[in-house]
């Protein structure tokens, strides 16, 4: 190569880039999107119009995308706690599903007025997702295996214990389809009257604002926050990896679990072979979005609901494959990734020449014995 | 210098930001001598072995290698030229097999792809095996083993390393790991063979094959330098040595002709007499009490040797030692920070061995680590972050679950205003790393010490800091004292030690050497126990008396 | 009987080629220390890829071609990601996964559900004679027969060859690689686009040879198996291929089980509780878990035999398995 591309370090980074980062990713996706679009004929202007102004400037768009953020705020929460601990929540989506699965059971098998019976659904849903990241979360904090690829491998098991479930012990009681019995109308999630969107909102927002306090305002999540910045210094100081690591996996867990029955008692109305949402994924990139405050984890799952929402409108009405928006969601990770480095690193291009100074290595730049 | 000599380095100097590593030294190593270089750490031994064997670049000074002058690149070009370097960290993948870790990177093809006439087997004419696409094959697609591994296996037997070298690695002894290093350079044809503290990590017995190996390499002529700061070993072995202090050359001088005091007295400098100008507060109670302490390294090996240390109220106990010898780890066990595998820790006359480093730090102890950035401050939080890491269960943080961040900031500004942390224009937007070494350390200092502590453990408080941080720092270190806090210090500079300690304690390999105080003790006789000179028995100890020239009398 | 195993072991010889060709590429990515979860979507892409390109050629090979190129250029994303820019490993290969099943459906909706001629069942004369087992495991696809000879060649490269040798201490400690002068970066750049050039062919096996259709998603997680399988098998190519055979048996034993009925008979002791128990230990969905729970178990119990810790995966596989004290 002709030129030196030379990567420093940067030591400080300018507060600008904290801002721009998120806006720039998703400029960049939607540009590479965009050339999707054309390959197949697509006109991405119109549909990027459809896909959000038209969702966000009409009522029914408004309130679908509301309620869609709901399981996207909710697993983002879930991706995002442990995330400030340096932990990568890979499972939500084992952990909604095992929410739903509990949820569910309730639903169809408790008796109790709406009042009882829902806080009961989220309560059964939250614990059941807890208990799902419980193995992974031992194994974690008593061995040092890595989460990822335990909570990964519970969400193929959690997957495949709804079909089986559905197709058996919780199917429809003379019914030939694997899915649950519809679960009663006393279990169906309400809607906030005036308003028309689910109550999971408020759900939604309540916790958001609790992680928003304990992060910020708990000792709990200064320890939190320690062990994420350097674990080891953390530990040094007293502050118990093992309360740390336990809480935002297990707490995280709980909250994707909610997502799982938000679904089944909100749109889905029963349990599935074919629940396959993908949100505890999409809870990835909304936590990298987000990464800086609960606030922006927030802000990051209502974006995604737009895109969810105003991609199935451009599926229905222009013909587009629905995929698009799993592409959509891929690139912004890209983007995200490549941004990250971008914000670490300076990069500098020169004509190569012969520097002999400095060391070779980095390892001793302080100066040795 | 002499003209024998094999390998000259001249006038090197190298200079890192703020630290002027080599500072015009000058060394040579005779063909088929074994020289010594000596020094404390800090004193520039390392930093001119990796000059020499392409690590880095000297910023002047030349090198010859048999009287031709050597431009150093890189590693390949020292391997090139004939010299090899044994590392203190050795470079070894403990999955593959010795002869595998030998040839890795050399891309030897098998024998048939060979070309060279003593080497190839003739199985295919070596007009058409010479061939660049098949020699491009041969290198990547196959793998020469068989003629290698006979090779490396006999090298092995001549020199009576006893290691069948289709063993993996992981399965040899530290000691035998450590042969493997030295077969690695011999296999490249070393003529100058650099080994970096080596018997840092070998048993003794270990340690006498090593040098009974080395013997041999000189009989075949390879000349070697032993990087070491234990007396006893230059003594052993080196045919000369040379000693480095703070930089600067010494000397070289021929083994025979100098006794382990004089080393240590190149090493360490004159003695001065000190002006003691601390108040002298009357020994309280205990703080700490360890008693027989034995702990375990990051790699499991056993690092602290039996340990007995107590250090009292208003007391300053300087523990001096060269780096490995063991004062990291207990420095960390008396912070509660490690745990200790036998013995006894008290703190305040209460036993708590081994409970965790929250119930250390309640009962009143505090740390200043060696690394402060790997362990002492959280680098991408801010200052107010980092203020109140042992303090935030406090009360005055908040009530119950409740951490109240304005009465953080405050604190953080005390800590700022207390200690002149320089560079902060809010505590709670700065981030820890983007303060200079000096001013971080300063904040640190501010928050183990503003708790008030009863003891507080000081690791290496001034490694690394501009020369006003480090005033500041001392002059605190000794006004905590006088508030009747027990200080346990470690520290590699023995003019710290000296200056600010009421009693010295000497750490060599594990054990405690030797005990004297800022009065009665000598440097020299310090420097000497650090490096693992003579221990003089108990009745003797401390009672070495200074003389202004340097000369050391004994009762 | 004979017909059952035959057809058991016809389908257990086409399960594991998928899982041979993606496992074993997912190995020698992981042994140079690049984790690469992006497996099933390079799959897909490889599926669709060659399914197109023999739709419009009429050639499976050149479809196969392309699926292997196409394969290993859509790894190059998670290589520049993963080895230059020093991102997550684990988020990158997630969304390559995200990526490929995305673009795979997306532009493969107008194919969904076509049917090309794709590869034909080739005998091996003599050996297909062998009663029972002949016509299932020596009348196969060519790519059935590619895979069972791609093992013994990743083996050799692995442990014969310099680039193995090479490759394996990149992933063990590239420090110390490097000193010795291996090209670190190069080398790992070489096992992700080997890794995803595998995965396009395990893909292109699918589309063009097991089933010889395109549909979205068509590799219904065989790619996640194939991640787990490396683990199963402890990075050892030996074992991936034990392995291979036992998921891939286990797969195919589900397609078979669903007309069975396990059962003690109703006069036989404790059948009460027996006969539940059997029916749900072989229940089809449920023996689906198996491979992740084994996977789980192998991981757990090499992780905390505290003998051997040093090899319990490749030390400096990113993201490890096993985090000790970083």
């Amino acid at each position: 190569m002709l030129f030196d591309v030379e990567l420093t370090p940067r030591k400080e980074i300018p507060s600008w880039i904290g801002y721009i980062t998120p806006i720039a990713t998703i400029l960049a996706s939607l540009l590479v999107c965009s050339v999707i679009l054309l390959a197949l004929n697509v006109n991405p202007i119109k549909a990027y119009e459809m896909m959000f102004i038209q969702t966000l400037t009409t009522e029914s768009g408004l309130i679908f995308t509301i309620n869609k953020a709901v399981p996207l705020i909710l697993v983002g929460v879930a991706v995002y706690l442990p995330l400030k601990a340096q932990l990568l929540n890979i499972g939500a989506e084992g952990q909604l599903l095992a929410g739903a699965i509990v949820g569910t059971w309730i639903a169809l098998n408790v008796s109790l007025p709406t009042i009882l019976l829902i806080p009961l659904m989220f309560l059964g849903a939250g614990v059941a997702g807890l208990l799902w990241m419980a193995i992974p979360a031992l194994l974690r904090t008593r061995f040092g295996i890595n989460e990822i690829i335990t909570t990964l491998l519970f969400v193929f098991i959690a997957q495949r214990i709804v079909s089986y479930l559905v197709r058996g012990p919780m199917q429809q009681p003379g019914g030939n389809f694997p899915q649950s019995a519809s679960i009663p109308g006393v279990s169906q999630l309400p809607e906030v009257p005036g308003l028309g969107v689910s109550v999971g909102i408020l759900l939604a927002t309540v916790l958001i604002i609790c992680v928003y306090i304990i992060i910020n305002y708990t000792r709990l999540g200064y320890e939190i926050t320690v062990t994420g910045a350097n674990d080891r210094a953390a530990e040094k100081s007293g502050i118990s990896k093992y309360k740390v690591y336990l809480f935002v996996l297990l707490a995280g867990a709980a909250f994707a679990g909610f997502a799982g029955i938000n679904e089944i008692a909100g749109e889905e109305g029963r349990l599935r072979a074919s629940f396959n949402p993908g949100y505890g994924f999409t809870g990835i990139p909304i936590a990298l979005l987000g990464r800086n405050g609960a606030l922006q984890v927030m802000l990051a799952a209502i974006f995604f609901a737009v895109i969810f929402v105003g991609g199935s409108n451009i599926e229905t009405l222009l013909g587009v494959p629905s995929e698009i928006i799993g592409v959509l969601q891929a690139l912004i990770i890209l983007f995200l990734l490549t941004a990250e480095f971008f914000k670490n690193y300076s990069v500098s291009m020169s004509l190569k020449s012969a520097s002999k100074g400095g060391p070779r290595d980095n390892t001793d730049v302080e100066g040795g014995a | 210098m002499s003209n024998d000599s094999f390998v000259e380095m001249k006038s090197i100097t190298k200079t890192f930001p703020g630290v002027v590593a080599n500072d015009d030294v000058s060394m040579s190593v005779k063909k088929g001598e074994i020289h010594g270089l000596l020094g404390e750490n800090g004193a520039g031994k390392s930093t001119l072995m990796k000059i020499l064997y392409g690590l880095y670049s000297a910023d002047s000074g030349t090198i010859r290698l048999d009287g031709d002058t050597l431009d150093m690149d890189s590693p390949q070009d020292a391997i090139d030229a004939g010299i090899g370097m044994v590392h203190q960290h050795f470079k070894l993948i403990p999955r593959l097999s010795v002869s595998k870790n030998i040839v890795l990177g050399k891309r030897e093809p098998m024998s048939v792809f060979k070309t060279e006439p003593d080497q190839t087997d003739e199985k295919i004419p070596s007009s058409i095996i010479s061939h660049p696409v098949l020699q491009w094959i041969g290198s990547r697609f196959t793998l020469g083993l068989e003629k290698p591994k006979s090779e490396i296996q006999a090298l092995a037997n001549e020199y009576g390393f006893d290691i069948d070298v289709s063993t993996p690695v992981w399965q040899l002894s530290v000691g035998e790991r450590q042969r493997v290093e030295i077969l690695k350079a011999l296999y490249r044809d070393v003529n100058l063979l650099i080994l970096d503290e080596p018997t840092a990590v070998l048993t003794s017995k270990e340690a006498e094959r090593l040098f009974e190996t080395l013997s041999k390499l000189t009989e075949e002529g390879v000349s070697i330098v032993i990087i070491t700061h234990k007396l006893d070993e230059i003594q052993s072995i080196t045919d000369r040595v040379t000693v480095l202090r703070e930089g600067e050359g010494i000397g070289t001088v021929k083994t025979a002709d100098v006794d382990r005091e004089d080393l240590a007295r190149m090493m360490v400098g004159r003695d001065v007499l000190l002006e003691i100008d601390s108040e002298q507060v009357p020994n309280g109670k205990p703080v700490l009490e360890a008693s027989n302490l034995y702990a375990d390294d990051e790699r499991g090996v056993e690092v602290l040797s039996g340990v007995d240390l107590t250090v009292h109220q208003g007391e300053i106990v300087g523990v001096a030692g060269v780096s490995g010898n063991g004062q990291l780890e207990l420095a960390e066990a008396a912070a509660g920070v490690r745990g200790v595998t036998d013995g006894s820790i008290a703190v305040n006359g209460k036993d708590i061995t081994n409970k965790s480093t929250r119930s250390f730090i309640n009962h009143g102890v505090s740390f200043v680590p060696e690394d402060r950035y790997l362990d002492g401050c959280a680098g991408e939080l801010s200052v107010m972050h980092n203020s109140i890491l042992k303090g935030y269960k406090n009360d005055r943080f908040g009530e119950g679950l409740r951490l109240d961040y304005d009465s953080s900031a405050s604190y953080a500004e005390e800590l700022v205003e207390e200690f002149d942390v320089r560079g902060i224009n809010d505590v709670s937007e700065i981030c820890a790393e983007e303060l200079s070494g000096g001013n971080l350390q300063k904040l640190i200092l501010a928050r183990e010490m503003l708790r008030d502590p009863d003891l507080l453990v000081a690791s290496q408080p001034t490694r690394g800091v501009d020369v006003g941080a480090i005033e500041f720092i001392r002059e605190r270190l000794l006004a905590q004292r006088d508030e009747g806090t027990g200080i346990l210090l470690m520290s590699e500079d023995l003019d710290e030690i000296f200056d600010l300690s009421d009693r010295v304690l000497v750490i060599y390999e594990g054990e405690i050497v030797h005990e004297t105080t800022p009065e009665e003790g000598s440097r020299q006789r310090v420097g000497l126990e650090m490096n693992g000179g003579e221990t003089v028995s108990d009745s003797a100890k401390g009672m070495t008396t200074v003389a202004a020239d340097g000369g050391r009398s004994e009762t | 009987m004979s017909n059952l195993i035959a057809g058991l072991t016809s389908t257990t010889v086409s399960a594991t080629t998928v899982l041979l060709l993606a496992g074993l590429g997912e190995l020698i990515s992981e042994r140079a220390g690049i984790l690469n979860l992006g497996v099933e979507g390079i799959m897909l892409i490889g599926a669709l890829s060659g399914f197109v390109t023999a739709s419009a050629t009429g050639s499976y090979w050149l479809g196969f071609g392309v699926a292997i190129i196409a394969g290993g250029i859509f790894s190059l994303i998670h290589a520049v990601l993963c080895i230059s820019l020093n991102a997550d490993q684990a988020v990158s290969g997630i969304m390559l996964t995200l990526l490929g099943t995305g673009l795979s459906t997306y532009f493969g909706s107008s194919y969904s559900g076509a049917s090309i001629d794709g590869f034909p069942d080739i005998a091996i004369p003599i050996l297909v004679e062998i009663p029972i087992l002949g016509s299932a495991l020596f009348n196969n696809a060519a790519t059935d027969y590619i895979a069972f000879l791609v093992f013994p060649a990743v083996w050799l490269l692995l442990y014969r060859t310099n680039i193995g040798l090479e490759i394996i201490s990149v992933g063990e400690d590239p420090e110390t690689a490097n000193t010795m002068g291996v090209n670190v970066v190069r080398m790992r750049y070489l096992a992700v686009i080997i890794c995803g050039a595998f995965a396009g062919a395990a893909g292109a096996h699918l589309s063009l040879a097991f089933t010889q259709i395109w549909s979205g998603g068509m590799t219904a997680g065989q790619g996640w198996i194939a991640v787990a399988l490396v683990i199963f098998a402890r990075w050892e190519p030996a074992r991936l291929f034990a392995g291979a055979i036992l998921f891939g048996g286990l797969n195919a034993f589900q397609l078979f089980a669903q007309g069975f009925n396990f059962s003690v008979g109703a006069a036989a002791p404790l059948a009460e509780i027996i006969n539940p128990v059997l029916g749900f230990v072989f229940n089809p969905t449920i023996m689906s878990t198996y491979p992740y729970i084994a996977t789980l178990l192998v991981l757990t119990i090499t992780v905390i035999r505290a003998e051997n810790r040093e090899l319990a995966q490749p030390s400096a596989l990113v993201q490890t398995y096993n985090q000790q004290g970083e």
